[in-house]
Formats: C-alpha cells, sequence, structure tokens
C-alpha cells in the first residue's frame, strides 16, 4: 500500500471526520452557541471575559487596600457606606485589610493571569496556528471552562459570607490558614478558598491536557514543531507546567482541608491559640510551603510564558523582521520550564529551611539567569534595525520587555539567599513580583488582546484609546513599584497595615501617597480599556482585510469572522516556519506558501 | 486499508500474536507475584530484626533499600507490559518518563528537608529530643527489665 | 525535532498525524495518570518528610497484623498480600479485557471487564475491613501515668514505643476500673464481663501478665491522618475506577463499541486501572513494607 496515499486519506478523514463527529450539521441555539459552546473560539472569549470581570474585581482590591497603605490617617465615608462593618469609621478594618490582600492576591494570579490568560489565548491561538479545526476534545475543553466558572461562583461568594473570604496571604500558610480560632479569615472562607481552588486545579488539568494533546496531535500537513510559532510552543511549556505542578498544590489543599476539619497534624504542631494549647502534634508547617510552591514557582512561568510567546509573534510581526534565534527560544523556554521546577524553594529560605539545601536552590534559581538572558537577548535583537509599526499591540510588547528586565534584575538579588535574609518579605519582593510576574504579564495579554481582537471579534480596538492605556499603564507601573525597591530596602515590611509606628518608615509617607495616587489613575485607565473592549466589540472599526497586520501564521487564512471550523474549506498545508518576514525582497511569506525554488534558506 | 484507521491520527497498528501475547502476560504475572513474595518474605524479616535484642539497623536499612529496588521493578513491569509502554513509540516513552525524573529532586529535597526539621527540633526543642533519649536508655535498660517483668 | 522514525520510515512529526501514533485519547489518559502521579507522589513523599521529621515511627508489622476471622493472632501482613494479590490478578484480567478489546471479542470483553469490577469490589471490602477494624480495635496506651485504650484514629496513634517493667505497674494502679475490666478481657476469654466488673482493681490487675500486655505509648499523631488519607484517596481511584469498568460493560452489553468499529475506550479505562494497581504498589511499599 502507497504510504503517500495512506497519510493524504488519514489527514483528510483527521480534520473532516473529526468536526463531523463533534459539531455535526445540527442548528445552533443561543445556547449552544454562546453559553455551553464547544468552539474553542467562544470558549477563549468566556475566559477573556471572565477574566477581565475578575481583573475588574482584584485592581479594585488594589485601590482599597492602596487608600488605607497611602492615606492612613484619612477617613473615607463611602467606604463605611459600602463596606458596613468591614470599614467601620470610614476607615479599612485589619481584618478587611488582609482579606482584600488575599484575594488580590489569589484572584490576580489565578483567575485572572493563569485562567484568563493561557485560558484565553492557548484556546484561540493554538488550534487556529497548528491548522486544526478544533481542540482534540471540545468537550473537554468546554467543560474546562466551566470547572473555572464554577470556581470563580465559589470563590466570589466567599466574599459575601459573615466572616468574610480567605485572608491568610494568598500563599494560605498554616497554622494560619488551618485555625479557625485563630484568625477569621481563617473560618468559612478558607474552606470556600480550598474548594475553589480544586474546582481551578480540575479545569487548568482538563484545559491543559487539552493543550498538550492538541498541539501534538493536531498539528495540519508541513506543520512540523518546529514550524510552528512561539506561542504555540510557549503554551505547551505552560500545559505542561501546570499539567505536572497544579496535582501537587491539590495535594496539599486536601491535606489542609484535613486538618481544618478532620483534626488530623499534617501542617501543624505545638500551637497555642488564645492561651489554649491545641493537641495537634508531630506535623510540619515547612511541609505545606514546599507544596505550595512546588506549584508555586512553576506558576510564575504558567503565568509569564504564555505572555512571553505571544511578545515573541507580536514583536516580529510588528518589527517587519523574523524573529531573532527561533531554536534559542524554545531552548530557552524549555529550560525555563525545567528549572521551574526545580528551584520552588527559593520562596523559603528564611522559614526555617535546611540552609545546605536552601544554597543548592540559590544555585539553581541563579541558573534561570541564563535562558532568561538569551530572551530578552533575542527580542531585543528581533526589535534591532527593525521597521517597527508602533501599534499598541508592539507597544505592550516592547513594554513588556523593558518590564522583563527591569524585574528580572531584582530577582538575581532575592535568588541568594544571604541577601533574601534582608529582604525577604519586604516592600522589595513586592515591587520584584509585581513587575516581573504581575504587570509583565499583563502586558503580554494586553499585547494579545489589541493584536488578536481583530481575530476575535473581527472589529478593531481603538487606537487612540489604545495609546492612552499603554503609555499612562507603563509609566505608572513604573511610578507605582520602582519607589517600592527603596522602601523594601529601608526594610520597610510587606503586608502590614499601618506602619506609622516606625520611625524610619516615616520618611516614606509621602511616596506611599503618591503611588496610591498613582494607582488610582492607572486604575481608571484600565477602565479605559474594559469601555474600549466592549464598546469595540459592537461599534469597533470593522476589519476589511483578511490579514491586517501582514502576519504569516495560520489564523490570518480563515475568514475575517471564521465559523466553527475554522477553515471554510480544505485546511492549508504548511510550507515554511512563521517569521519569513522581509525575506528575499518581500515584506512578508505566508506559512502556507511553498518554497520556491531560487529562495534564500532562513 | 480503512479498517485500520480506527482514528484518524493513528495511520497503522501493531499486531501481536495471540499466544505470543499470552505467554508474555503470563510470564509477567508470575514475576510480579514472585517479587510481591519476596518483599512480603523481606518485610517479615524486618519484623523479626526488629523484635531481637539489638536490631541491626544497616541491616535493616539494607533490606529496606532492597524492597524499594524491588517495588520499581514491580513498577516498570506493571507500565511497560500492562500498559503497553514498551509497545509505544520511543519518543512517546519518552515523555512519560522524562517529566519523572523530576521525582528524583522532588523526593530528595522533601526527605532531606523533614530530616532536617527533626535535626533542629532534637537539638533546640527540649520536649522533642526527650522522645529521641528516651529511646537510647531503654535500650540500655532493655535485657535488664525483661527478667524482672516475668517474675 | 523532526525525528524520523524507522518503522515505515514515517516523518512522524511533520504534522497531519499523531507523532506517538495514538489517539487523542489515549494520549489525554496518559497525561492525565502522570498529574496524578504528580498528586499521589506529592501525598507519599509528604508522608515520607514527615516520616523523616520524627525521632520515632510505629512499625507497619505490628500496625497491621490482623487476618478477619483469625481473632487475635499475630499474622503481620497477611491480609495486605491479599489485597495486593487482588489487584495485581484484577490488572491481569483488565490487560486480558483488553487484548479482547484488540480482537472485537465482544464476549472476551465482557467476561474479562466483569471479573476486573469483581476484582475491584473485593479489595474494596477487604480495605473497608481493615479500616474498621483498625478504627475500632482498641489498643492499651500509655497515657499520662495511667492506661488507656484508644484505637488508631485520625487524632491518635497507639503505637508508639512498648513500655516495659515498674512503669507499667505504676500505671495499672492509677487506671480506672472499666478500662483494667476491658484489659483483662482482652486477654482472658473465660471470665465473663459481668464477673470482672464486680472484681476489684486490685484483683484485676493481679489477673494480668504484665509482660503481656505489650502498653504502649501515644505514637506519631501522622500516621492516622496519612494512612487514612493516602490509602482512602487511593481506594477513591479503586472506586472510580470500578464506576468506570461498570460503565464500560454496560456500553459494551449496549454494542456502543460494535458499533463504533474499535474497543479504544475499553483501553483507556484499562490504563486508568493498572494506574491503581501502580498506585497501589508504591502504597504498599510506604506504608507496609518500610
Amino acid at each position: 500500500m502507497s504510504e503517500a496515499m495512506h497519510t493524504t486519506s488519514a489527514v483528510s478523514a483527521a480534520h473532516g471526520e473529526h468536526h463531523d463527529e463533534h459539531h455535526g450539521h445540527h442548528k445552533e441555539t443561543f445556547i449552544t452557541k454562546y453559553i455551553f459552546s464547544q468552539d474553542h473560539k467562544t470558549i477563549a472569549k468566556q475566559f477573556l471575559i471572565t477574566g477581565i470581570v475578575w481583573a475588574f474585581i482584584g485592581g479594585l482590591f488594589s485601590v482599597l487596600f492602596r487608600l488605607q497603605l497611602g492615606y492612613p490617617d484619612t477617613k473615607f465615608p463611602i467606604l463605611e457606606t459600602l463596606f458596613g462593618h468591614w470599614a467601620a469609621g470610614g476607615q479599612i478594618t485589619p481584618e478587611f485589610y488582609y482579606a482584600l490582600v488575599t484575594m488580590h492576591g489569589t484572584v490576580l494570579v489565578f483567575f485572572v493571569l493563569t485562567a484568563g490568560l493561557s485560558g484565553t489565548f492557548a484556546n484561540l491561538l493554538i488550534p487556529l496556528q497548528i491548522g486544526a479545526r478544533d481542540m482534540a476534545s471540545p468537550f473537554l475543553n468546554m467543560l474546562s471552562y466551566w470547572f473555572f466558572f464554577g470556581a470563580s461562583i465559589v470563590m466570589l461568594s466567599s466574599l459575601f459570607i459573615q466572616t468574610g473570604p480567605a485572608a491568610g496571604g494568598w500563599t494560605i500558610y498554616p497554622p494560619l490558614s488551618a485555625l479557625g480560632e485563630a484568625s477569621i479569615g481563617s473560618k468559612a472562607g478558607m474552606d470556600m478558598w480550598l474548594i475553589g481552588m480544586a474546582l481551578f486545579i480540575v479545569s487548568s488539568l482538563l484545559g491543559g491536557l487539552n493543550y498538550i494533546s492538541t498541539i501534538l496531535n493536531m498539528r495540519t500537513k508541513g506543520m512540523s514543531m518546529t514550524r510552528l510559532p512561539l506561542p504555540i510552543w510557549a503554551m505547551f511549556f505552560t500545559a505542561v507546567l501546570g499539567v505536572l505542578s497544579f496535582p501537587v498544590l491539590l495535594s496539599g489543599a486536601i491535606l489542609l482541608l484535613f486538618d481544618r476539619n478532620l483534626g488530623t497534624s499534617f501542617f501543624l504542631s505545638d500551637i497555642v491559640v488564645n492561651g489554649q494549647v491545641l493537641p495537634n502534634e508531630g506535623g510540619s508547617a515547612i511541609l505545606f510551603q514546599h507544596l505550595f510552591w512546588f506549584l508555586g514557582h512553576p506558576e510564575v512561568y504558567i503565568i509569564l510564558l504564555p505572555a512571553m510567546g505571544m511578545v515573541s509573534e507580536i514583536l516580529s510581526v510588528n518589527s517587519r523582521k523574523p524573529i531573532f534565534g527561533y531554536m534559542a527560544m524554545l531552548g530557552s523556554m524549555f529550560a525555563i520550564c525545567i528549572l521551574a521546577f526545580l528551584v520552588w524553594a527559593h520562596h523559603m529560605f528564611v522559614t526555617g529551611l535546611n540552609p545546605f539545601l536552601g544554597s543548592v536552590f540559590v544555585l539553581l534559581t541563579l541558573l534561570i539567569a541564563v535562558p532568561s538572558a538569551i530572551k530578552v537577548f533575542n527580542w531585543l535583537t528581533t526589535l534591532w534595525r527593525g521597521n517597527i509599526r508602533f501599534t499598541p499591540a508592539a507597544l505592550f510588547s516592547i513594554g513588556f520587555v523593558s518590564l522583563f528586565i527591569s524585574g528580572g534584575l531584582t530577582g538575581i538579588f532575592l535568588g541568594n539567599s544571604t541577601i533574601d535574609i534582608h529582604l525577604h518579605d519586604t516592600m522589595f519582593v513586592v515591587a520584584h513580583f509585581h513587575i516581573v510576574m504581575g504587570v509583565a504579564s499583563f502586558f503580554g495579554m494586553f499585547a494579545g488582546v489589541y493584536h488578536w481582537y481583530p481575530k476575535m471579534f473581527g472589529r478593531y480596538l481603538n487606537n487612540t484609546l489604545g495609546y492612552i492605556h499603554f503609555w499612562v499603564t507603563m509609566i505608572g507601573a513604573y511610578l507605582i513599584f520602582w519607589p517600592m525597591h527603596y522602601e523594601g530596602l529601608a526594610g520597610m515590611p510587606r503586608r502590614y497595615l499601618d506602619k506609622r509606628g516606625w520611625v524610619s518608615f516615616s520618611q516614606f509617607g509621602d511616596l506611599d501617597k503618591m503611588i496610591t495616587v498613582v494607582t488610582v489613575i492607572v486604575f481608571a485607565v484600565q477602565l479605559l480599556f474594559i469601555f474600549n473592549f466592549f464598546y469595540s466589540i459592537f461599534k469597533g472599526r470593522k476589519v476589511t482585510t483578511q490579514n491586517p497586520w501582514g502576519a504569516n501564521t495560520l489564523e490570518w487564512t480563515t475568514p475575517i469572522r471564521p465559523g466553527h471550523g475554522n477553515w471554510a474549506g480544505e485546511i492549508p498545508e504548511v510550507h515554511r516556519w512563521p517569521y519569513d518576514y522581509a525575506k528575499d525582497g518581500r515584506d512578508f511569506i505566508p506559512q502556507t506558501e511553498p518554497v520556491g525554488a531560487n529562495e534564500s534558506a532562513h | 486499508m480503512s479498517q485500520h484507521i480506527i482514528s484518524p491520527e493513528i495511520t497503522f497498528h501493531t499486531e501481536h500474536s495471540d499466544a505470543d501475547f499470552k505467554s508474555r502476560v503470563r510470564k509477567t504475572t508470575i514475576l510480579l507475584s514472585v517479587i510481591t513474595i519476596i518483599e512480603l518474605g523481606i518485610g517479615l524479616l524486618i519484623y523479626n530484626i526488629h523484635k531481637g535484642e539489638n536490631p541491626n539497623h544497616t541491616l535493616v536499612l539494607m533490606f529496606k533499600g532492597a524492597v524499594c529496588i524491588l517495588t520499581l521493578a514491580k513498577a516498570y513491569y506493571i507500565v511497560s507490559v500492562f500498559m503497553h509502554l514498551g509497545d509505544e513509540i520511543r519518543n512517546m516513552i519518552m515523555t512519560i518518563v522524562v517529566p519523572l525524573m523530576l521525582f528524583i529532586w522532588f523526593i530528595f529535597a522533601f526527605i532531606y528537608d523533614g530530616n532536617s526539621y527533626k535535626n533542629l527540633r532534637n537539638t533546640y526543642d527540649k520536649h522533642f529530643q526527650e522522645s529521641a533519649v528516651e529511646k537510647q536508655e531503654k535500650k540500655a535498660e532493655a535485657p535488664a527489665a525483661k527478667p524482672g517483668g516475668k517474675e | 525535532m523532526a525525528t524520523t522514525a524507522t518503522a515505515h520510515q514515517t516523518k512522524w512529526w511533520s504534522g497531519g498525524k499523531s507523532p506517538f501514533n495514538m489517539e487523542y485519547g489515549k494520549l489525554m489518559m496518559w497525561y492525565f495518570l502522570m498529574s496524578d502521579a504528580f498528586t499521589f507522589g506529592a501525598f507519599l513523599i509528604s508522608y515520607g518528610s514527615i516520616r523523616f521529621s520524627q525521632n520515632f515511627w510505629a512499625d507497619p508489622n505490628v500496625v497491621f497484623n490482623a487476618f478477619p476471622g483469625a481473632g487475635h493472632a499475630n499474622l503481620p501482613l497477611a491480609f495486605v498480600s491479599v489485597m495486593t494479590f487482588i489487584l495485581i490478578i484484577s490488572s491481569v484480567t483488565m490487560v486480558l479485557a483488553v487484548h479482547a478489546g484488540h480482537k472485537g471479542d465482544k464476549a472476551g470483553v465482557t467476561k474479562w471487564i466483569a471479573w476486573t469490577i469483581v476484582g475491584g469490589l473485593a479489595f474494596l471490602s477487604c480495605q473497608a475491613w481493615e479500616w474498621h477494624h483498625l478504627i475500632t480495635g482498641e489498643h492499651a496506651v500509655l497515657v499520662d501515668g495511667h492506661v488507656e485504650l484508644i484505637g488508631q484514629t485520625m487524632r491518635a496513634n497507639p503505637w508508639g514505643k512498648l513500655v516495659e517493667g515498674q512503669a507499667v505497674v505504676d500505671a495499672l494502679k492509677n487506671t480506672s476500673h472499666d478500662n483494667l475490666v476491658s484489659l483483662v478481657s482482652m486477654h482472658d476469654h473465660t471470665t465473663s464481663h459481668d464477673v470482672l466488673s464486680a472484681m476489684s482493681n486490685d484483683a484485676l490487675i493481679n489477673k494480668l501478665d504484665v509482660a503481656e500486655l505489650h502498653i504502649r505509648e501515644k505514637g506519631p499523631v501522622a500516621f492516622g491522618g496519612y494512612f487514612y488519607g493516602i490509602t482512602g484517596f487511593h481506594g477513591f481511584h479503586v472506586f472510580s475506577g470500578v464506576v468506570i469498568n461498570i460503565i464500560m460493560l454496560i456500553m459494551t452489553q449496549k454494542n456502543v463499541f460494535e458499533k463504533k468499529g474499535h474497543y479504544l475506550m475499553i483501553e483507556k479505562a484499562g490504563l486508568y486501572w493498572h494506574f491503581v494497581d501502580l498506585v497501589w504498589v508504591f502504597v504498599f511499599l510506604c506504608f507496609y513494607l518500610i
């Protein structure tokens, strides 16, 4: 039997059959089209919009606690009107403050930058860029969103219960989080946090398995792994990280639930609460931190890698140049992916971790600087002498690179266990991770939204609003987080409600006021973006060409508003890598174009 | 040809002969049973060493190490034969085996830190330390105490 | 990256087909099992970490020495070996079911899946008995200078170090009447409970052979939590495996796979079942052997 014939028939069967099997020709109702949709593009939009709602909530929390930090003396009567006894007398109570800080971290790390970011763009880009009709299993993909939705409902409702949401910090370290009698934030809110996260982990697992098997199995003909656009590689590593590290958090969460409700002593030992000796004995609080950070550290890269991938693509498209060092990009992402699993305890240098073990973790941690530096070098060289189009997406990508550099450098400080003794749990840490993982990933996400909005909705976002959004956010982010380095170096602790008691920090009073003012302005500009987003869905300028950015990747070969199944006819075949820009005198050569006889090699 | 395409992504199928397969399963089953029996034997041996007057801890540790290795062998046969991983394409095997390497550092770091936590508490926590000290004393007393009990 | 496999000279990675010659469902099942392996791994490694942080740990041969119907006979590891063999055998029947599926042999699939379900249920019953025995079984433990009778629960562990000699004699003097009665009746099955209740504390203590009492201190609390937590989580997997297998059985009966033309679902259920067996191998190692 002829091999060629065999494969061709397999391919056509692959996409044709698959398509029919799952989405047949039955009439789509509103519910199957927009609510319980199995179309990856709709699911991506669901993730994005849910993520935007969460980002609004999480961002609002930060504005509230920044008010307390910047203006500890001022009373805001409106707060009491809105939050009742949580803000008695117009000032945020300690319990409320801790709840706000905890939920700000939880919401933004997990619900926005994990689900909202990789949920959106993995779903949108994987089938479109690898040339597939849909995910390997559209049904599990839909379940993935609805588990996330369930997690959201549980987490959101924990905000409205009598004792408030979890308030032990987003890392929920026991013993505090295990003992309801120790803090009201460790009562029912904590159980809901754990249940919400368990649902979230199921969602991320279903999503991750789907992304991995789709990327491996569903690539169109000619789309070898080294012809994959970089966002796809990034999503692939992200999914691998999620699939292997989230279960460890699940284990920790289950054990913590047992400690809270069944009287076990996994993490508890020798504890006195309110003068009462607890019977728990033999557990280890450090063990929980190990379990948490075994997820927690890969989580940083789960957040960052998709942004890295999308930025690579957007920079290449908008500087009209091939990405510099494609294989080096892959290699460094792979190295980051592996190292991410090996360095978790660098979050725990001062918690009683064995110092010798700590020194091994220092070594492994500092190794991450190598692939990170390679990536930065490649982004800069991609931009170098490029014919750059400063679209909002490109600006956000450049902003990402800037933030990644400045935030990454402070990571070298913190990765050294000796310096960490001074810097641990200070505002320096807050500045570091907000810049490198929070704001940078947000910039990647914004870049992705501005760049692929035309593909999602068939319209453009408003450019002027986009430029305002970028410049205010960029300058604002540095104004907010840069001064925090100085505060942290001076020893100012994070998570403190009120620092007026220390003379050494009184010099920072005005600085904190400035940070708060900028926070409010930046938050307002994000509202402008949200307005732009929803307004443009209905009223934005319409996309009239199939390939508005002049990009090579497959998503721009689909119709302007692709239906379920993405391509009307056959799925195009791929003949080259996705970064043939400014080659042989041509601006760009799409992946679908066969390699010409006289073409130079890239 | 068409009956071979059970799923679009699959292009061919490897077929085993029936008798070949059955004998392989039989061999693996016997192997797993034998290993389990050896493991149980070692378990009982450890029990008897512990019952003795002066348990030799190095010997116990060696036996425990042997059981661990036997368990890994069992795991290998279950995954490779029963789960048919051994019959898959090499790259597929690698995607399963390579991530499992993470367990090496995972196990080492956790155990090392658990052990270090014990040493810390034995050094600084008097109450915790007692449990270790008593053990030493007991051992010295044990031979003397036993005849007394039998009277 | 683009590896050329030798078989058929196929370019596995060139797109348009699975690089592993494996349909996506099976691939997802494999990676799901990887993920689950990390869940169990995290549990077992936590257990190891806690165990290494203790000066003393309970000897499994002392804890698991009971056998249904054997009364107080000391049979270390006997029952768990039965459980282990049940699981190994059920794994073999599952292999045969998958093999029958490859051949499209509906009767074979039905037969072997049914046996696998029986094996799974038998294992679950054994586990239920073991848990029940551990929770309700009472053991003499020295607490604050007197003897108490406690079972193995999440909050307490009766398998600490053995107490011997004078300490036992002293503790018995401080022990309550009810506990002494229970203690005597554990070893003396001839005298009725009423007669024992009527006896004085000193008379009861005289009936006890101090050397045979095996009174222990309280053991490491974490033992119970991890044992019930991990075997429970494993038992939950066995239970869901049984449910999956029952669904497979029903689907086979309803000719779902016959109509599809392949029994790949059985293969995936089989992977899950073997994984449950695989996890047991490690649970067996960590809790019963070392």
